[in-house]
């Protein structure tokens, strides 16, 4: 096995990349002066890969929505025990999630790191599931699903995403609903588990108080070699128009709350971390305080503070999302338009492109300062096709020409949604 | 770590905490006063204004344009209530020198801001700039309209409400629509005033190399300010009813919301604690692994305590059907606890877990300001071995009883729509 040491030439940070034999990629930050370990032990499975093969198979299999996050609250159960019983022994604050692409198990820990990982490892690798204990899950996620549905930042985001995509399972909720989990069993998910819980699909990541060769040591001695099955999934195919423009949907609210979101065209690896960061300084530029548009609808108390933007992209899927609080979220979308259109005619001023680098900048240096946040780094970067570091050396190259040819090629009024959460009339 | 801390004027201290593994820096400023319903919006108002404007960035675009041309440094306010206590501040955060990429001096500019923000605030004649103000005011105004979209925070809102009612800590955070709607620029400006002039502040400098010039700064500024400090009570036990009071309100949800206030008269904080985290806090607590993992009734179903009003809650997410059954199987949780059944392993995993989180305290900077301001509070010891071995201490028959002087004072139930179920 080699210890590859991957360096960030702009900050001087470092961490340590080993594809170990068992088929597992392998990434540790050591941080010296800092108390905790972070670490995260991941696949790349999460809600949309609803329908995927192994080498040998002739037919795709399709399994119900919501059954990777079914399968993340099942593992946490081991056959004689609990896991967070397991870690109630070590100290450490254990957990877990799935994404839309992807299903970590985490522990957070200041002290018997060693201990912990080896549980983390384990569990991970020991699946255990009767139908009796898939049974009552469904309780549990049941009341989860219900809680989500009272989230309204949650039902805003999905009604968009619902909105957007025709076909790709972006717009399916991670949880599932009550009636797709039902159809989940046991088999089911050991069907899953052994397709994506295979090595060579997975990643660990750690940072903190640890030594690179103690946390090998561990692997050596938890890991067991599996063999890469080949394993494909696919999406159906996308159109690349949008649903429906807009959607409407009342909740208990204070405040009404809206997602305007541009569909884009997706990419995969490098470009799709250029792109990303693109979109980034593309969106800064639209939603800064210092802009004219954003001063308008300031003035107009049609936006407050809350008004920001974030860049959403996965396996065939990217958008851009603008969110805030508004009475007039209508408004918000014309001036988004509006201001687009400004940009791509006047071009963008290059006293601002330089500011907005240099924030997103200082926002990548602080990233590294935070334990947590570097573990999550090194994950989601490997997940991601691309190296720890890349975002710097992206953005240290990124040209005021890259960012207008994303606005002009991607942000098309055709392909904009509303989503809004109005309260209840009085 | 190096720790010290220096009083800088009248009820005015400074801590400097220098640790040199941070790429970042900050300053924590904290203004504590007492929380009332007439003044709890106009402070919260005052504060948003300094952070947003100063007399050298009249406008907010020229604060924004300043701030992310040092490398997207930030200054916030934030608002929030400690028992009977408000305290808000202000918080600033950068990244250090040696990390700009043009050789700009980061911290110097920084400090001049900070300092702006709160000796010349953007105000003429006794009033905030009008244009600062009206935004301020919607923020404000939006902030507490908004608290209804995160049901669980408010079903604890209200909750608290509930319990404390007639008391300080009743306050919502922001205080209410009416007070806020009814702040004029003139009543902001002058509750600035009041707090630089009344409040006790607590200032948190986080830096990777020692630096004396954030300290200087501040206490040559604050030395021409007139200083009359009002004392808060940190501690203040709310009255234990003699009847459990109880309220429901119903919205369009699907998921109801369950708040329960137990109250105490208890000064084991320790005890009480440890009682807490056996009984929901962490994930081997008796709500957890019971109520919500083996019964299945709740998603959610967690305790904390309010030490400071002498309070313990649990609140939880529950289909209406199972209420009822959610509440007895909770109160069952606790009577275990009262009749001593509890486990060694579950006292080592509750101690593991405080020493686990003390552990963690300084790798953030966050954490460092939250500790050393807690400890203030409470004046209690800074060296987190000591204070962990406060909780070492404790023993089962103390647990025991903190949970046999619980009384259940108030339960709050968010419901939904009966045709939503």
């Amino acid at each position: 096995m080699e210890k590859n040491i991957i360096t960030s030439p702009r900050t001087g940070d470092k961490c340590v990349h080993v594809k170990h034999s068992s088929g597992l990629d392998i990434y540790i930050c050591e941080m010296p002066g800092f108390s905790s370990v972070e670490a995260l032990f991941g696949t790349k499975y999460g809600s949309v890969n609803t329908m995927f093969r192994q080498k040998g198979d002739k037919d795709y299999t399709v399994v119900p929505e919501g059954i990777a996050h079914f399968l993340e609250h099942k593992l946490f159960e081991n056959e004689d025990c609990d896991v967070f019983e397991l870690y109630a022994k070590t100290g450490a604050s254990g957990n877990a999630f799935t994404s839309f692409d992807k299903t970590c198990y985490l522990f957070s820990c200041s002290k018997n790191y060693q201990e912990s990982l080896r549980i983390l490892l384990d569990f991970v690798q020991k699946p255990y599931f009767t139908q009796e204990t898939v049974d009552k899950e469904q309780g549990i996620i049941g009341q989860e699903i219900q809680m989500t549905n009272d989230n309204p930042e949650w039902r805003v985001f999905f009604n968009m995403l619902r909105c957007m995509y025709h076909n790709h399972p972006v717009k399916i909720d991670i949880a599932g609903t009550k009636e797709s989990i039902a159809q989940i069993d046991a088999d089911l998910l050991y069907k899953c588990y052994y397709t994506f819980y295979n090595l060579n699909n997975m990643v660990l990541s750690i940072a903190g108080n640890i030594d690179a060769d103690e946390v090998l040591a561990i692997c050596d001695e938890c890991l067991k070699t599996c063999d890469d099955k080949g394993l494909e999934t696919v999406f159906p195919e996308e159109p690349d128009t949008i649903v429906e423009p807009e959607i409407y949907e009342t909740q208990p609210v204070g405040t009404p709350i809206f997602h305007i979101g541009y569909k884009c065209s997706d990419c995969q690896g490098r470009e799709r971390l250029v792109k990303s960061m693109a979109a980034a300084t593309a969106s800064t530029l639209l939603t800064d305080p210092s802009s004219e548009m954003y001063q308008k609808l300031l003035k107009e108390e049609v936006i407050n503070s809350t008004f920001g933007a974030e860049v959403f992209n996965g396996d065939g899927y990217f958008t851009v999302i603008f969110s805030g609080e508004s009475n007039e979220p209508q408004k918000v979308r014309e001036a988004l338009v509006n201001e687009v259109s400004r940009l791509l005619s006047e071009g963008i001023n290059d006293d601002d492109f330089q500011r907005i680098k240099k924030s997103a900048y200082g926002m990548l240096v602080r990233e590294l300062n935070n334990v947590e946040a570097v573990a999550n780094m090194l994950i989601n970067s490997h997940m991601d096709g691309c190296g720890p570091y890349d975002s710097l050396s992206v953005l240290s190259e990124q040209t005021k020409q890259d960012v207008e040819n994303f606005m002009r090629s991607e942000l098309l009024p055709d392909k904009l949604v509303l989503s809004v959460i109005e309260g209840e009339a009085d | 770590m190096k720790y010290n801390r220096n009083v800088i004027g009248n009820n005015i201290g400074f801590s400097t905490i220098v640790d040199e593994k941070f790429k970042t820096s900050s300053l924590t400023i904290n203004f504590i006063t007492p929380l009332t319903k007439e003044t709890s919006a106009l402070n919260s108002l005052a504060m948003r204004i300094l952070t947003t404007t100063n007399s050298q960035y009249r406008t907010i675009a020229d604060m924004c344009r300043k701030l992310s041309a040092l490398y997207g440094a930030s200054i916030s306010s934030f608002t929030g209530k400690r028992g009977d206590v408000q305290v808000l501040g202000i918080k600033a955060s950068w990244i250090n020198n040696r990390y700009a990429i043009d050789g700009e001096d980061i911290r110097s500019e920084m400090l001049g801001i900070v300092k702006d923000c709160l000796f010349c605030p953007n105000a003429e004649n006794g009033e905030f700039d009008a244009e600062s103000f009206r935004i301020a005011k919607k923020e404000t105004l939006d902030s507490i309209d908004a608290e209804l979209n995160n049901k669980r925070g408010y079903a604890i809102q209200r909750a608290s409400e509930l319990a404390f009612e007639g008391e300080p800590a009743a306050n919502p955070i922001y205080g209410t629509r009416t007070e806020a709607e009814a702040a004029t620029s003139a009543a902001a400006f002058e509750a600035y005033q009041k707090l630089m002039k009344t409040a006790q502040i607590e200032m948190y400098y986080i830096t990777a190399e020692d630096d004396d010039s954030v300290e200087n700064t501040m206490k040559e500024s604050f030395a021409s300010v007139e200083r009359d400090p009002v004392s808060v009570t940190f501690r203040a036990p709310s009255a234990i009813r003699s009847e459990t009071a109880e309220k429901s309100e119903t919205f369009d949800v699907r998921q109801c919301k369950m708040v329960l206030t137990f109250k105490t008269d208890t000064e084991d904080r320790f005890a009480l604690k440890m009682l807490s985290l056996i009984f929901g806090e962490t994930t081997v607590s008796k709500l957890f692994k019971i109520v919500r993992e083996k019964m299945s009734l709740c998603y959610y179903c967690a305790s904390r305590t309010v030490f400071q009003k002498g309070a313990l809650m649990v609140d939880s997410g529950v289909e209406r059907g199972n209420i009822e059954k959610a509440r007895n199987a909770i109160i069952a949780q606790l009577d275990e606890i009262r009749k001593g059944n509890i486990s060694d392993e579950e006292i080592e995993s509750s101690l593991l877990s405080v020493d686990n989180a003390l552990s963690q305290i300084g790798d953030t900077a966050s954490s460092y300001a939250n500790w050393f301001f807690e400890r203030f509070c409470d004046n209690s010891p800074l060296e987190t071995s000591e204070y962990f071995m406060d909780f070492k201490n404790v023993t089962k028959a103390r647990i025991v009883q903190a949970a046999n002087s619980l009384k259940l004072d108030s339960v709050y139930l968010m419901l939904d729509k009966e045709d939503n179920a």
